[in-house]
């Protein structure tokens, strides 16, 4: 009996030791969630840097989600729920005011110390002021975009055409290769009318061209009807001049990357990400036949471009958020944005990165997308953004489909938008 | 004496331990069907806008559902959603019982029948969606190639209210019709040929076989498939999800996505509740009047 209760004991304290054994010495686990449009194959590497630096810490990458929305949707469960699976995500720049509403990410303020506002001054301004609500820093920027217009370099130079500045000379250019070159696969513009996020800067961008804004002088919210009605009309034309394809409404932001990528489009409106694809991927048929330049504009006004990019965010669940801030440190801080700005065409957003000379050689037109990014203007922030957004791309979508005429759409954005924006 | 005592000590036994054979089924079916039902309930008479977490969660009464009332993009989605409901379910049930009578069919080799019986049924929702939305792509799908090689151009299917719509029914009708189909053999085997022999052998032909044997006796089977069929077109999520995410602008959009829109993208979770506490009776309702038409019939 003794010699039992001996072997009994001794097996206690073995398996006690085995279980604690790897936690006396053991590694902090952080769990950091993107999406699988972020390049997952390219900031594994980056990650596995930060852990061969930072021996007692592993990442590991969890990636879900085609879309912004689809993303949203599995990080409100996750954080709805209070859980504390993910420490580190990645979002969409335009939610952190809803993100600092409902509790869901981690103030950094505190883990930067004095070094804050040091910081913060190395940032393109309007990324480091849209990572603050309330004086609070929610996230920290991980790369920059901005729509652009991506152009067949080959066509406009075969047809001697040169990049439009306005809108009128794009539809000029378009008619006349989409004439020449006799294709009937060949889509002059794509664009997203997909009920998709992209579909809130496809508006966005026609009616702040037209001199629309969405808040007055005071900052109360109003909605321009005439500049609303131009947005469309530009659009419209576009489909029944058959410069865009007829089911342009089905169009999301990778599918113009994908047929523009496969040479079936002269002109796209484009997050920066593309120019990677385009150079890169193996099946993409215009390599260095691409340009970049700023969107069109209105005859006699100015070019506009809705903002974009993602933000690190440590979550509010986390179990480790000394660890996880010091990891949203490292990755958007010059290590990760160079990383990301070579390996995937992501835009900086340190300033001083759209000089570096490794960056420019693989992205030559970086060093004119600077003063596009800094003159981008965002999406409204509020912490109802998910309702804003869908009323904006439901009503964009209606009207590429033309099941609901422009002054009536116009007319229903204003009514329910001047509700939820105040 | 003692045997009278043994007697009803063992009679108190049986009720005893039928309730504690019982108890664990029970609390098992209180915790995972009873208590998510209630709590969405409760849920529903709140205001509950994780957006706004200062706002705390206060109890509102009947208020969301004096919402939902006066909501027109809940009377649209219910519509969408009942049309739906209204073509796939008859859609599927006919479509299921040729199939049924199909595989029924004394082949030497019934398994591959049986199998492509299956495998829609198989495939998850989503994929089906996805499948069919290339299918009516209007650019690369295989049914505007189709009408093109017999000149005519076919519509963008997805970005028209009707043509996305009847994609849409398509999709669930071969989705869902397997499910019926599979139901419907088991209530075939069950009906022996000796009846339709003896029938035959009194003249009756073909048509009316099926109409007086056939038909009665698969009677149940039918109910099984058409109350499943039902809750599950009221349902209706995926699909739809998949291949127009509820466009073009709205003209799509079923209850089940709107409860989602709400709850998911807007964080207003007594609003979803109070809807998905809608969409819950509208499913009871159904299948009650189905249970009460088997009952009036069957007697």
């Amino acid at each position: 009996m003794g010699l039992e209760r001996g072997n009994l004991l001794a097996g206690a304290l073995a398996l006690t030791l085995g279980l604690w054994g790897p936690l006396a010495h053991a590694e902090t686990k952080l769990r950091v969630f993107i999406g699988g449009q972020q390049r997952p194959d390219v900031v594994r590497p980056l990650l596995d840097r930060y852990q061969a630096a930072h021996p007692g810490v592993s990442v590991e990458l969890e990636v879900g989600g085609a879309t912004s929305d689809l993303q949203q949707q599995y990080l409100t469960t996750v954080l709805g729920s209070g859980d504390s699976a993910i420490d580190v995500m990645l979002i969409d720049v335009v939610r952190q005011a809803q993100y600092a509403a409902a509790g869901w990410a981690e103030p950094l303020d505190p883990y930067l110390g004095d070094d804050r506002q040091k910081l913060l001054a190395d940032y393109l301004p309007v990324y480091a002021e849209a990572n603050q609500v309330g004086g609070r820093l929610i996230a920290m920027p991980a790369f920059a975009d901005a729509l652009f217009l991506y152009y067949r370099k080959d066509l406009l130079e075969k047809h001697g055409l040169a990049p439009p500045r306005t809108w009128d000379e794009l539809k000029a250019a378009a008619k006349k290769i989409q004439a020449a070159e006799g294709s009937k696969d060949l889509q002059g513009i794509s664009f997203q009318g997909k009920p998709i996020e992209g579909a809130v800067c496809t508006f966005l961008v026609p009616y702040w061209g037209a001199g629309g804004s969405l808040a007055d002088a005071e900052g109360r919210f109003q909605l321009d009807r005439t500049a609303g009605e131009k947005a469309f009309d530009l659009w419209l034309e576009m489909i029944s001049d058959g410069i865009a394809k007829k089911n342009v409404a089905e169009v999301a932001t990778d599918d113009t990357r994908k047929e523009f990528q496969a040479g079936n489009v002269v002109f796209a409106v484009l997050w920066a990400y593309g120019w990677s694809h385009f150079q890169n991927d193996p099946d993409s048929r215009v390599k260095d036949k691409v340009g970049v330049v700023p969107l069109p504009g209105f005859a006699g006004g100015p070019s506009a471009t809705c903002i974009g990019g993602w933000e690190w965010a440590v979550s509010a669940f986390s179990e480790h958020k000394q660890e996880a801030a010091a990891l949203v440190r490292f990755l958007s801080g010059p290590e990760g944005v160079k990383h990301l700005a070579i390996e995937a065409s992501n835009l900086p957003v340190l300033t001083a990165m759209y000089q570096d000379p490794e960056v420019l050689a693989t992205n030559p037109w970086f060093k004119d997308a600077l003063s596009v990014v800094e003159s981008a203007r965002a999406r409204p922030k509020s912490p109802r953004y998910p309702e804003i957004s869908e009323v904006i791309r439901v009503n964009v979508n209606a009207v590429l489909a033309g099941v609901k005429a422009a002054p009536e759409a116009v007319g229903d954005m204003d009514a329910r938008l001047s509700r939820l924006i105040r | 004496m003692a045997s009278t005592t043994r007697r009803s000590r063992r009679d108190i036994g049986e009720g005893v331990l039928a309730a504690l054979l019982l108890a664990p089924a029970g609390a098992l079916l209180a915790l995972i069907v009873l208590f998510p039902i209630l709590r969405l309930f409760w849920l529903s008479l709140h205001e509950v806008r994780l957006s706004e977490p200062w706002a705390g969660q206060p109890f509102v009464g009947l208020l969301n559902y004096r919402d939902i009332w006066a909501d027109s993009r809940f009377w649209r989605s219910l519509a969408h959603t009942l049309l739906i409901t209204g073509i796939t379910v008859p859609g599927a049930l006919c479509v299921g019982l040729g199939l049924a009578f199909l595989a029924n069919l004394p082949f030497r080799v019934r398994w591959p029948v049986r199998l492509a019986l299956l495998l829609p049924w198989a495939l998850p929702l989503v994929f089906s969606g996805l499948i069919f939305a290339w299918f009516f792509d209007t650019s690369y799908g295989v049914v505007n190639d189709v009408l093109a090689r017999l000149g005519l151009e076919g519509p963008a299917w997805l970005s028209r209210p009707g043509p996305a719509m009847a994609a849409i029914c398509i999709a669930i009708v071969w989705k869902t019709s397997s499910f019926c189909a599979l139901v419907l053999l088991a209530g075939l085997q069950t009906i022996p040929d000796t009846l339709h022999e003896a029938a035959a052998i009194d003249g009756a032909g073909r048509w009316q076989r099926f109409r007086h044997i056939t038909l009665p006796l698969l009677r149940p089977a039918i109910m099984v498939a058409l109350i499943f069929r039902t809750i599950t077109a009221i349902q209706t999520f995926d699909i739809p999800f998949a291949m127009t995410r509820g466009g073009p602008g709205d003209a799509t959009e079923t209850l089940a996505m709107y409860v989602r829109t709400t709850t998911l993208d807007f964080l207003d979770f007594g609003y979803g509740s109070a809807l998905a506490v809608v969409m819950f009776l509208i499913s009871m309702a159904a299948t009650a009047w189905y249970l009460r038409w088997i009952r009036g019939t069957s007697e």
